[in-house]
């Protein structure tokens, strides 16, 4: 009885898991099967196995959208947004930990309350600063602009996570003669991989979709991201969907390779409750 | 750690800041910029042609979606960046901020030299979209202000094989008879009507133009003047209407939580047999189904009092940058384009309506029975008084309500005065 009982509630358990996994690929098995539709029968054809696939839409979204020029920028804005964000906020976020400094609550307080504010809300003075500075239109811009979009947070959670470490080992390392950078770099960083794992998938993750602020700052197309080659198919009255959902299987292929490559330490740091503060 | 930060200031610097001084101060091309993601390619092919004819380049840089575009021509406005020509996306009010601040230049002059000759070629209600007349509301010097490079207007497309199918011999000329065809539609369990009510501008499109049709467009402005109130028995008529609408059962199911994208899927593949739509659907149409066989009428009447009006205008118009070093280069080019033969080829490569008058011969079947009802164009920004948004908003949501039985009309009207007097009183 206990064994049919015990077979029973795993049965009702993975359906119940089997359909929550479904609904959750179903809009990328739907995203797949539009993109070898084509313009005509996406609109009629609602089924997610394609009688006659038209996979000339990737070609068509490669070469159309521009994406060999587009993915080098991508991938050039996501390294250098997120490995600037990981060396500035695990430093402030070390130093917001571990240091003792007049204002240091107000200073973290500060960068909470900047999580708070909106990104569209100050994309006009971000600009015009920009323009003063002369950065508008250029690379340096946009990563410096994206790095300070995702610092706020990001030192949010590895201030939490340090929070935790022991402080044991850090003291062993300065009897042994270490400084305090010493210390961050050796000690303090290799135990915090779990949550700059976190840090990277999200960062990257913004960095990866974000167009708004590309579009604001930036206006010469050969420094534009991944994304402006998607809107090529998107018109105000007419969306090439075939196209775009190939262009979109595209774009989301690096980011599902980033996940499997940092799962382990993805689902290390929220064990860790590195996201619950 | 050293090598750590001198490999990102390396990566950083080297990659992001080389490649990317600003572009766009060049001063050898005029640039501009736009949201009109299917018309790029045609404006390339045009600037290429452009470039060969007089030596000089033009750069159309697109930013889509038009959400986005908006602010960044906000932010570049703020700025002093702007193009030399770019788009003002929004209502009036939102061009006239433009102007005084002294973003734009008045082309008065230009349409006006040689006799006119510029100013002749367009239609008249697309150049009355982006132009002020004297005394207006907004504060603006009297003038044009933007070219108009392809029309637009607003009108019903009815699905012929359906029609033959549910035995309906001809298209409804009167209301009645619209609404007998939706009856008769239901019957054969055809859907009768789409339109993407849940953008409720395209109410206040039909609310307009039955308002016209049957009280015509001086009640409707002494209405908007406060002359004359929407608890008028003909105000009360129009909001029937959309009752009558619903107790024939045809409209289409959820039309009024409808964006005018799924609308448009609905009448392409055929499941509806009446859209409310605009002449950009023939673009939409044209690469959804192909063979989709329809015809453009004007709204079915429902008076004899006064014409039927439909809304339209400037589809999209292009602004010349006050503060550009080459405004009057970018004037030349606003003229080239709007020329005859640019026209023709942007209504074959786009499918949308020139706003040259000569370009109209040789379009799309479906394009012209949008083009012949030209006359009947009317549009808020053409009229001398703008109703209050709050006023808008009410009646187009009571319609909403109307559909899905919530509301009547007698209580829409009523509620809609009520939020008219507090507009007005709060004003004064």
């Amino acid at each position: 009885m206990n064994r049919l009982n015990k077979i029973f509630i795993n049965t009702v358990i993975h359906s119940f898991l089997i359909f929550v996994g479904l609904i959750c690929i179903f809009p990328l098995l739907w995203m797949l099967a539009s993109a070898l539709k084509t313009q005509q029968t996406v609109f009629k054809d609602m089924s997610l196995l394609v009688n006659s696939p038209c996979w000339s839409n990737f070609y068509i979204a490669w070469t159309k959208g521009n994406f060999s020029m587009y993915f080098f920028n991508s991938v050039l804005y996501a390294l250098s947004v997120v490995f600037g964000i990981v060396f500035i906020s695990s430093l402030a976020a070390y130093a917001f930990s571990r240091l003792k400094f007049p204002g240091k609550n107000f200073i973290f307080y500060m960068f909470l309350a900047a999580m708070m504010i909106p990104l569209p809300g100050s994309f006009v003075p971000l600009y015009v600063l920009l323009v003063k500075l002369g950065l508008a239109n250029t690379r340096t811009g946009y990563i410096f602009s994206m790095i300070n979009v995702g610092l706020a947070l990001s030192i949010y959670l590895l201030k939490t996570f340090f929070d935790k470490l022991p402080r044991d080992l850090e003291d062993s390392a300065r009897i042994d003669g270490c400084g305090r950078l010493r210390i961050w770099w050796n000690v303090a960083l290799p135990m915090a991989k779990p949550a700059i794992a976190v840090v990277t998938i999200f960062n990257t993750l913004n960095v990866w979709n974000e167009y708004i602020l590309a579009l604001i700052i930036l206006q010469s197309k050969s420094i534009m991201p991944l994304q402006k080659g998607l809107m090529v198919f998107q018109g105000a009255h007419f969306t090439e969907y075939p196209v775009l959902m190939a262009g979109i299987t595209i774009t989301i292929i690096p980011i599902v390779f980033i996940y499997l490559f940092m799962q382990k330490f993805i689902i290390k740091g929220l064990t860790a409750e590195v996201l619950l503060g | 750690m050293r090598l750590l930060l001198g490999v990102f200031i390396a990566f950083t610097l080297i990659f992001g800041g080389c490649a990317s001084k600003d572009k766009a101060v060049k001063k050898d091309r005029i640039v501009v910029w736009h949201w009109m993601t299917d018309r790029q390619e045609a404006f390339e092919e045009l600037s290429k042609k452009y470039e060969d004819l007089t030596g000089i380049k033009v750069n159309f840089e697109l930013f889509s979606p038009p959400d986005s575009y908006s602010q960044k021509i906000l932010a570049a406005a703020q700025a002093k960046t702007l193009s030399d020509i770019f788009g003002v996306l929004g209502e009036k009010i939102d061009v006239a901020s433009f102007i005084k601040a002294g973003h734009v230049v008045d082309l008065t002059p230009y349409l006006e030299e040689n006799e006119a000759e510029w100013k002749s070629r367009f239609f008249t209600s697309a150049l009355a979209v982006t132009s002020f007349e004297k005394d207006n509301a907004f504060g603006v010097t009297e003038g044009t202000y933007a070219i108009p490079i392809d029309l637009m207007n607003i009108q019903m497309v009815c699905n012929n094989k359906l029609l033959r199918q549910a035995g309906i011999q001809r298209p409804p000329q009167a209301w009645e008879e619209f609404i007998a065809d939706l009856k008769t539609l239901k019957e054969k369990g055809i859907k009768g009507l789409v339109s993407g009510w849940a953008e409720t501008w395209m109410i206040d499109c039909m609310v307009s133009n039955y308002a016209f049709n049957i009280m015509g467009e001086d009640k409707v402005i002494k209405t908007i003047k406060a002359e004359a109130p929407y608890t008028d028995s003909d105000w009360l008529r129009v909001f029937k209407l959309f009752e009558e609408l619903r107790d024939s059962g045809g409209l289409a199911s959820g039309v009024v939580t409808m964006d005018n994208k799924y609308a448009e899927q609905l009448f392409a593949n055929e499941k509806v047999a009446f859209a409310f739509n605009g002449s950009w659907c023939v673009n939409v149409y044209q690469g959804m189904n192909p063979k989709l066989d329809y015809s453009v009428i004007l709204p079915p009447e429902a008076s004899d009092a006064y014409p039927m009006k439909i809304w339209g205008g400037a589809g999209s118009s292009f602004y010349v940058n006050a503060r550009s070093f080459l405004s009057k280069e970018a004037v030349e080019f606003l003229k080239w384009l709007t020329d005859k033969e640019q026209q023709v080829f942007l209504v074959n490569k786009t499918k949308n309506l020139p706003s040259n008058r000569q370009a109209l011969s040789g379009i799309p079947k479906e394009l012209s029975e949008f083009a012949d009802d030209s006359d009947s164009i009317t549009h808020p920004n053409m009229w001398p008084f703008q109703e209050y948004p709050a006023v808008i908003e009410a009646f187009t949501k009571g319609v909403q309500s109307i559909i899905i039985g919530e509301k009547t009309a007698q209580e829409l009207v009523e509620e809609v005065q009520r939020i008219k007097e507090k507009e007005i009183q709060r004003r004064n």
